[in-house]
């Protein structure tokens, strides 16, 4: 059973904690539109790798709150724990996010907010 | 000269110091006939004592099943004990220890073990191969109810308690450490002497009733020109001095997990005939370590040959034990198969005790410390030779030898005019235990390979 860092009450047993599934994982905004398989993507396709994954956990029988994790599925070694919302730190962790098939998604373009050109500046801008 | 099924009290016992009270005297029942024991016995070394080696009947062709090792690694020696709602089966006769009153029955077999109907499966064996039932019990289908029936009771070894409700209390506990050291042995103690000695927390657990591991078996090893036993005694003294060391004997570690989590099953009253209520049974440990020593030592690697599961096979170091910590002689007239020196103390121990020993030693040319001394001591050795063959009904009665060259026609050297008790054959080398780990990188070292011998021994029939 692994033992699990928890950022803020410190290392518990694994059986504290609930997985969360896969990390980084951003929801397309409904302003860019996009096709039905492209946002599949984002609704059903998980990532399975033999190696470093990046997932979500949660302390459900202890603080309750969140955190991301950088682990081995392999050796269950914990590479990294890092707070909720941000990215990872270490070295292999940065590039097996950067190196992960969902970052060249239409999904995760999609999830960020639509650039200001000059013709739409004036709208993003609130004027009529 | 030992026959089965009739045993006086305790003929096979020596009066040799041993590990064994020979002072407190204990009764136990096997198979409903009475015999006595000394307090330290197990089982299976009272059982030995009393001459009784016939103890079991195998899963599907019920071959008789004798003693074969000294520990938990038994493979034939499974025996029910106790009686009604406490019965338990298919415990090792090797690791039960005996106590004034214990009621003992082998299993497998009706109506009795030296009379069992179910030997008939050895005699129609051909018509039994592997997988039989994937062809038989088909037609016809209404019949299939009266087959399960009569399958349903031949199938297993051993017949579970009779009341389902287990009157017997167990615990939990959890625990953490800063070093578990999983094994008492000679390396284990040190071990836990050590890091004891250096302050840390300390938890060592060992299998066995008493802390020394394959040293109590031993009576000619030196350590710190001290006895073993001697040395053993002194750092078990000075480890239960110590409050940061937590010593646990009757303990099993036996799952290792991830970040050094350990589960073990210590047996907290198994071994006494009145069981405290205020105690459990067996207590599971789960015990977060920050750093694990294995130190579980290693089984004894058999060598091979057609009848090897006879009463009266034994491997080499589990007949000195029983010498040697048990003060018992497995048999009066012995063969020692081996193909490495380890086995040589065996021999010595068992002339020692008053044994005729012959050394059947694969290799065609061993020399050493103790080949010599067994040259001097004056046991046959023959080199260059092999056991292949072993023969009796309840016990090995005659060993065929062959030497195992393939080149030339070997002449026939037949020892069936003397009745044998006891084949030793093992050292092939010992198997380093990793029963316990669990999701762990094992990697085989090549150095620890055991000195396999070169020559195999042909398996041909006489």
């Amino acid at each position: 059973m692994m033992l699990i860092d928890c950022p803020f009450c410190g290392p518990r047993d694994e059986t504290e904690f609930s997985c969360g599934g896969e990390a980084h994982i951003a929801r397309p905004l409904a302003e860019n539109k996009i096709s039905d398989a492209e946002f599949a993507d984002y609704l059903f396709m998980r990532d399975n790798p033999k190696g470093l994954f990046l997932e979500r956990w949660r302390h459900s029988a202890g603080c309750r709150r969140w955190f991301n994790m950088a682990r081995d599925t392999v050796s269950h070694r914990i590479v990294e724990i890092y707070p909720m919302g941000g990215l990872p730190k270490t070295a292999a962790a940065k590039s097996a996010y950067s190196a992960s098939w969902r970052r060249h998604t239409m999904a995760e373009q999609a999830a960020k907010p639509a650039r200001t050109t000059h013709k739409n500046a004036s709208k993003a801008r609130g004027a009529k | 000269m030992f026959k089965i099924g009739k045993s006086t009290s305790q003929m096979a016992r020596l009066t040799s110091h041993s590990r064994i009270d020979q002072k407190r005297k204990i009764s136990f029942t096997f198979d409903g006939k009475s015999y006595s024991g000394y307090a330290g016995d197990t089982l299976a070394s009272a059982l030995l004592a009393n001459g009784v080696h016939l103890v079991g009947r195998s899963f599907k062709y019920h071959r008789p099943r004798g003693i074969l090792s000294a520990g938990s690694e038994e493979p034939n020696a499974l025996i029910r004990l106790g009686k009604g709602a406490y019965a338990e089966p298919n415990l090792r006769a090797t690791q039960i220890e005996i106590f004034d009153g214990l009621y003992a029955e082998s299993q497998n077999r009706l109506p009795s073990l030296s009379f069992d109907i179910g030997a008939i499966n050895s005699v129609l064996a051909r018509f039994f191969p592997a997988g039989f039932y994937y062809k038989t019990f088909m037609w016809p289908a209404a019949m299939w109810m009266k087959y399960e029936h009569v399958i349903r009771h031949a199938a297993g070894l051993g017949k579970a308690a009779d009341d389902h409700n287990d009157p017997d209390r167990y615990e939990k506990t959890h625990a953490h450490c800063d070093v578990l050291v999983a094994g008492g042995g000679a390396a284990g103690l040190a071990a836990a002497l050590q890091a004891g000695r250096s302050g840390a927390r300390v938890i060592i657990a060992d299998e066995q009733n008493e802390f020394g591991g394959w040293l109590l078996g031993e009576a000619d090893i030196h350590i710190d020109d001290k006895p073993a036993l001697d040395w053993i005694a002194k750092i078990r003294d000075e480890l239960a001095t110590m409050p940061n060391v937590t010593m646990l004997p009757r303990t099993t570690v036996f799952g290792y997990m991830d970040s050094n989590y350990l589960t073990l099953n210590e047996r907290v009253t198994d071994h006494l005939p009145e069981r405290p209520a205020h105690l459990p049974r067996q207590r599971l440990w789960k015990v977060r370590a920050k750093q694990t020593v294995l130190a579980q030592g290693a089984h004894e690697r058999p060598l091979v040959f057609a009848g090897n599961d006879l009463p009266g096979v034994m491997l080499a170091g589990a007949v000195r034990t029983y010498i040697n910590r048990y003060a018992t002689l497995p048999g009066q007239r012995a063969i020692v198969m081996t193909n490495n020196d380890d086995a040589y103390r065996t021999a010595l121990a068992l002339d020692n005790a008053g044994a005729r020993v012959t050394i059947a030693d694969l290799r065609a040319k061993p020399s050493g410390a103790l080949f010599r001394a067994a040259t001097d001591a004056g046991i046959e050795i023959l080199t260059g030779h092999a056991v292949i063959t072993a023969h009796g009904n309840h016990r090995i009665a005659r060993g065929f030898k062959w030497p195992p060259k393939d080149d030339r026609p070997p002449p026939l050297l037949v020892i069936s005019s003397e009745k044998l008790d006891l084949l030793g054959p093992c050292r092939a080398g010992c198997h380093p235990l990793f029963t316990c780990t669990h999701r762990r990188a094992v990697n085989y070292n090549g150095m620890i390979k055991s000195s396999v011998s070169s020559h195999q021994p042909h398996m041909r029939q006489a």
